[in-house]
């Protein structure tokens, strides 16, 4: 391979990468340059104006909960679900992943009116679930409907993800566990659990990430009221009475650090492992 | 294999837990569907009778045809750009640039980072006129502001078709028969990675028409679509956003199960 193929590639490459700057990179950019500015030039104020509003806070501890509580969930109930799947024939396993994949993507809108149905002041669960004397009332428009609703989301995802990685528990391995009598809970416990270590850890932090970053949903679902950090700054970047652009950039700015944190650390991790 | 190590079909729980959790998968959309052809559910476990009145009063309506016109436009344009500039440049990476391939890898992971709504008000700053160019409003800056929302879609299964052939040899290979590397590419390369294609259209089709964050901060109603009017239609009777709702997912399920089936096909052939 000469230089003048390699330089005819790279062509090839020129327009993703003109898109990816213009519509990923440079946007990016223009939140983090204009969260530091004000009428009078360079500033730091919109930042300190969030981390001393306790309401600002608030919505970040809000975030960080429900997308913690829920990619917990997610990848506690996918990791039996993705495991018992694999027993299953290949036609199944392909319609499970299907519904999984449609699933993971049937979000915002249809997905906050489907549980409006199922679970709001009177849908049909609400009222089944009181009857069996279960719940007293559920609200679906609050913190906890956030979470059911989010759950859903978050264990389809997590198979798909999941579901490949598991195929390093090769037979082998199963077997040769049990020629040496290890129980099914010693197999998990010391051996199956650790070799997974990596993808579940970076099943949760895409989980975390996806649930962090999560707003047409949230915003169908519960409007303004609830406090989470998407719902904020699309307020403050649209809202007619809140509007104020440069704190919605400091916001989202915040907001991506907090992801990049983690991201970063798992990629670096999952990098020197597999080097 | 191990599976002589488990348990018989028959009286097998794993069948029910899966089982249920497809049925658990399926519940919204089933209560959406009924509800769409509801004549009166308000209080009662499942609806006192069915009725096509509602289907028929949003086929009829013109803000409906105009936003499923939208979506569709918006879903294909999205999903044919999106092709056209990620698979080269996915291809060229792996084959002849590793260093572009590490940048790329990091570039579609991005998006998982950065929030749709923190991507759309950068999206707003810049393409709104203040630099002369208008792009917000208009249905360009949903088909390429998806792009990047999507490349990973593209990414990452068709890397998993690339490292299970041997590219290198294959290349040489076609040296020195005398085939130049366009032909190379097109013809023994781009078909070993069509599955992975494939997922990534399906996939990068799924996102266009389901995105709200984008195509209501972005465009609302200068070019609405299905997602923006489900928004519309929400402040009245939840028939009608219902039977948009069915009809949003009867094409992404169609869609779905019509390229898997043609995968699996294409796969028992061989």
């Amino acid at each position: 391979m000469n230089s003048k193929t390699r330089a005819l590639a790279f062509l090839f490459a020129v327009p993703l990468l003109l898109i990816l700057f213009l519509f990923e990179v440079a946007p990016l950019l223009a939140v983090a340059w204009n969260s530091l500015q004000s009428d009078d030039g360079m500033t730091l104020s919109h930042y300190v104006e969030i981390l001393s509003s306790g309401f600002h806070r608030n919505a970040f501890q809000t975030s960080f909960l429900i997308s913690a509580v829920t990619s917990i969930i997610g990848v506690g109930l996918a990791l039996p679900i993705a495991n018992l799947l694999r027993t299953m024939p290949g036609n199944l396993q392909q319609v499970v992943l299907t519904y999984s994949n449609i699933g993971s993507n049937f979000t915002g809108f249809p997905l906050a009116f489907a549980f409006i149905i199922m679970f709001g002041l009177s849908g049909s669960f609400t009222l089944l679930l009181a009857k069996a004397g279960l719940i007293d009332q559920f609200n679906i428009y609050s913190t906890g409907g956030l979470v059911l609703v989010y759950a859903y989301l978050q264990v389809q995802l997590a198979v798909l993800l999941l579901f490949p990685s598991l195929g390093a528990l090769t037979p082998e391995i199963e077997e040769s566990a049990a020629l040496v009598g290890a129980s099914r809970l010693a197999f998990w416990w010391r051996v199956g659990l650790p070799i997974l270590a990596p993808s579940l850890i970076g099943s949760f932090i895409l989980l975390f990430a996806n649930a962090m970053g999560t707003y047409a949903t949230a915003f169908a679902l519960v409007g303004g009221n609830a406090n989470l950090v998407t719902l904020r700054i699309g307020e403050l970047a649209a809202g007619d009475v809140f509007s104020d652009p440069q704190l919605a950039d400091a916001l989202a700015t915040l907001l991506v650090l907090v992801l990049t944190v983690p991201v970063v650390v798992e990629q670096t991790l999952l990098r020197r492992r597999y080097a | 294999m191990s599976r002589t190590l488990r348990k018989p079909i028959l009286g097998n729980p794993a069948w029910l837990i899966i089982g249920v959790f497809v049925v658990l998968q399926l519940l919204p959309v089933a209560a959406v569907a009924l509800n769409a052809f509801a004549t009166d559910w308000n209080g009662t476990v499942l609806p006192s009778g069915f009725t096509t009145d509602w289907a028929l009063r949003i086929f009829a309506d013109p803000r409906f045809d105009q936003a499923l016109v939208h979506s569709l436009v918006i879903a294909f344009g999205a999903t044919v750009v999106s092709a056209l500039v990620t698979v080269p440049a996915i291809l060229v990476g792996h084959c002849y640039l590793p260093l572009l391939d590490r940048w790329l890898g990091a570039l579609v992971i991005l998006p998982y980072a950065v929030p749709g709504v923190v991507l759309a008000l950068g999206l707003l700053r810049i393409y709104s006129g203040q630099y002369g160019i208008q792009l917000n409003g208009t249905p360009l800056i949903l088909i390429f502001g998806y792009v990047p929302l999507g490349a990973s879609f593209y990414y990452v299964p068709i890397k998993n078709n690339l490292r299970a052939i041997t590219v290198k040899d294959i290349i040489e290979a076609g040296y020195l028969v005398g085939a130049s590397d366009l032909a190379i590419m097109v013809r023994v390369i781009l078909p070993s990675v069509l599955r992975g294609l494939a997922i990534g259209l399906v996939m990068n089709f799924t996102l266009a028409i389901s995105e709200f964050v984008y195509a209501n901060l972005l465009v609302g109603g200068l070019y609405p679509t299905l997602q923006v009017f489900m928004n519309v239609l929400r402040e009245g009777s939840g028939r009608l956003t219902s039977v948009v709702v069915t009809v949003y997912f009867i094409i992404v399920w169609a869609l779905s199960t019509a390229v898997i089936a043609a995968l699996t096909e294409r796969k028992d052939k061989k």
